[in-house]
Order: structure tokens, then C-alpha cells, then sequence
């Protein structure tokens, strides 16, 4: 774990700020402006995918969870780490989660009736490399994810590395 | 920015084929939700078939609306299949472990080419939303059968469907 960690410290190389407010037409937004600010770095069809997909789950769950469709304002921060790691940071300043640890369990849902699936935290989880879920109750939750792209020595430990050309 | 769902509906006897095409995120998902749901409830078939092939995003909102359908269709006492999920839908669908809950087949992407020439015909939509819809009934049948045959016969894999991928018939 904390040879991950150390990749996951990288030194920024070069980052991107978004604020928007939390409208579910923004969302499609989001996930398509972090992916444009990722391509930099040529990553594969299902890397993009991934991230987008995580993004969409992040920015969603601002606006039904942390807003409850009311007004406020989402920050969503790219950083580029050196070694091709990507670190995304999705804020809002909404109601916060009482037990973070429950709602992270997959098939958890506070919104049963509007047919979530309750595997918002669940994927984002699989589709990136490590997530960080701090958030405090009437202040807000900050959702940050680290996606490598190609396969990361520290992590698998091989050495090997997505070739450029 | 991004292309806004919206789907086509065709109906073969008892059974109606749903298209799903562009983006299904927790914006999109209502509306698609509300129009489906408004041609069940006029049709009531006994099965209904959910084509993703032309699905270019989905996230765990796209989840939901499979699994409130599911529910839809059991109600009204009848079934429901996933067919020809894209590259972007399946992995989602796994991770979900969709599979063991709905049944998930694939064909060779026929479908799919039916639904974008039907496309080009005029959107009607329908009462309860603003989803893009329009009844195919009664063009491509005999295509349409021919090829729901073959996929009973198949019980396509991820390994059988790598060869021909659905979502890149266009």
C-alpha cells in the first residue's frame, strides 16, 4: 500500500480546474471535460472509459446525494502526476455523508425510489486505481480518485510500461 | 455537447425490441425511463428485448434503469433480455454482475443496422415524454426473427461476440 501511495505523490505536471453547478445536464459535461484534459496523454480506448465513467458516478452523486437536487456549485480538479498518473478531485460543499464506510458498501442506496443502484461508490472504485472519500456532515464530501494509465511499475511490480512511439 | 439518449421501439408479436442509443447517465436515464415506460404500459408484451449496441456511455444510473424495467416487465407478467451491450455498457454490466440477474445475448449487430436505417425515418414522440421515439412494427419482421433465432442457437460469449463487435457496424 504505501508503494502505491508514493506513485499516487507524484509531482503535478500539469492540472485543470472546473466549477459548474450541480445540474444533472452538467454531468455529461464533466466526464467529457475531464477526458479531453486527460487525451494529453494518449491513453487507451477503456482507460478513457473508465475515467469517464468514474467522473459521471462522482459528479452524479454530488447532485442527488450531496445537493439533493438543490443549488450549489461542483469543483472538479485534474491533476497529471508524473509516471502517467491521473489524480481527480470532485468537491461540493452539499449535506456531507454521516457514515462514509456504509455508503461505499456496493447496493447502498438513500434513494431507493428514484431507481439508483447504490454502486455509485462501487464503481468508481473499480474503474480507478484508489479512491479517497473525506466528507463531513453539512460541510461536504471530496471525492478523489487516481487512475494509472498503462501498468504502473510500483504497482504490479513488473516493470512494465505501456510503450510510446 | 454530448449526443442525449433516446431510443426506437420495435414490436414482433408479443414481444417488443427497444433501441437505446447515445448516453445514459442520471440526466438522460429519466427520460428514456418515462418513455419506455409509457409504451409498456400501452403494449404490455410478454417480452421485451433491451438492445444497447449504440449505448456510447452508461454509468450506474443506466444499471438502474435496466433493473426498475426488470421490475416493470415482471409486473406486467412478462420477461426481459439485454442484448448486444457495446464495449462501454458491458463492463459496467459485469461489475454489476448483471448477467446472473437478466439474461444477456448477442447477435451479429443486425439489429443495430435496422435501428439506424429506421433512424432516418420521422420521430414521433411520445405522450408521457420527450424521449425521440417511433414504432418500427412492421419493417425488418422477417430480418428480425430470423436473427433472434439464431442467437437462441447461439448463446454467444464475450470470446464468440470479439470477432464481430456490435457497436462497430456502423
Amino acid at each position: 500500500m504505501s508503494r502505491k501511495k508514493s506513485i499516487f505523490n507524484g509531482k503535478v505536471i500539469n492540472k485543470m480546474q472546473c466549477r459548474f453547478p450541480a445540474l444533472s445536464v452538467n454531468e455529461a459535461m464533466a466526464r467529457a471535460t475531464v477526458a479531453v484534459f486527460v487525451s494529453q496523454l494518449d491513453p487507451e480506448i477503456t482507460e478513457l472509459a473508465d475515467i469517464k465513467c468514474a467522473v459521471s458516478e462522482a459528479v452524479t452523486n454530488c447532485i442527488v446525494h450531496g445537493y439533493r437536487s438543490c443549488e450549489g456549485m461542483i469543483t472538479v480538479t485534474v491533476s497529471i502526476l508524473e509516471g502517467r498518473v491521473v489524480k481527480i478531485e470532485i468537491k461540493d460543499k452539499g449535506c456531507g455523508i454521516p457514515d462514509v464506510k456504509q455508503a461505499r458498501t456496493p447496493l447502498y442506496t438513500t434513494d431507493a425510489a428514484g431507481e439508483r443502484s447504490g454502486m455509485g461508490f462501487t464503481v468508481m472504485e473499480s474503474f480507478t486505481h484508489a479512491m479517497r472519500v473525506t466528507s463531513k456532515v453539512g460541510l461536504g464530501t471530496t471525492v478523489t480518485l487516481y487512475k494509472c494509465l498503462g501498468t504502473p511499475p510500483s504497482i504490479e511490480g513488473s516493470g512494465r510500461r505501456r510503450g510510446g512511439s | 455537447m454530448t449526443e442525449r439518449a433516446s431510443f426506437l421501439w420495435d414490436t414482433a408479436g408479443a414481444t417488443v425490441t427497444v433501441y437505446i442509443r447515445g448516453e445514459i447517465d442520471h440526466h438522460t436515464a429519466v427520460t428514456v425511463r418515462n418513455g419506455i415506460d409509457a409504451m409498456l404500459f400501452e403494449n404490455r408484451p410478454a417480452r421485451m428485448i433491451l438492445d444497447l449496441s449504440k449505448v456510447g456511455f452508461m454509468d450506474s444510473s443506466g444499471l438502474g434503469l435496466i433493473m426498475g424495467r426488470l421490475s416493470v416487465m415482471k409486473s406486467l407478467g412478462g420477461t426481459m433480455t439485454v442484448r448486444n451491450p457495446s464495449r462501454e455498457t458491458e463492463a459496467i454490466l459485469t461489475l454489476a454482475g448483471m448477467e446472473r440477474l437478466i439474461r444477456i445475448e448477442y447477435t451479429e449487430g443486425v439489429s443495430s443496422e435496422a435501428a439506424d436505417a429506421l433512424r432516418k425515418k420521422a420521430y414521433e414522440p411520445p405522450k408521457m415524454a420527450t424521449a425521440s421515439v417511433v414504432s418500427l412494427e412492421g419493417i425488418g419482421r422477417s430480418n428480425r426473427r430470423e436473427h433472434n433465432g439464431q442467437a437462441r442457437q447461439r448463446k454467444s460469449t464475450r470470446k464468440g461476440r470479439s470477432a464481430k463487435v456490435p457497436g462497430d457496424s456502423a
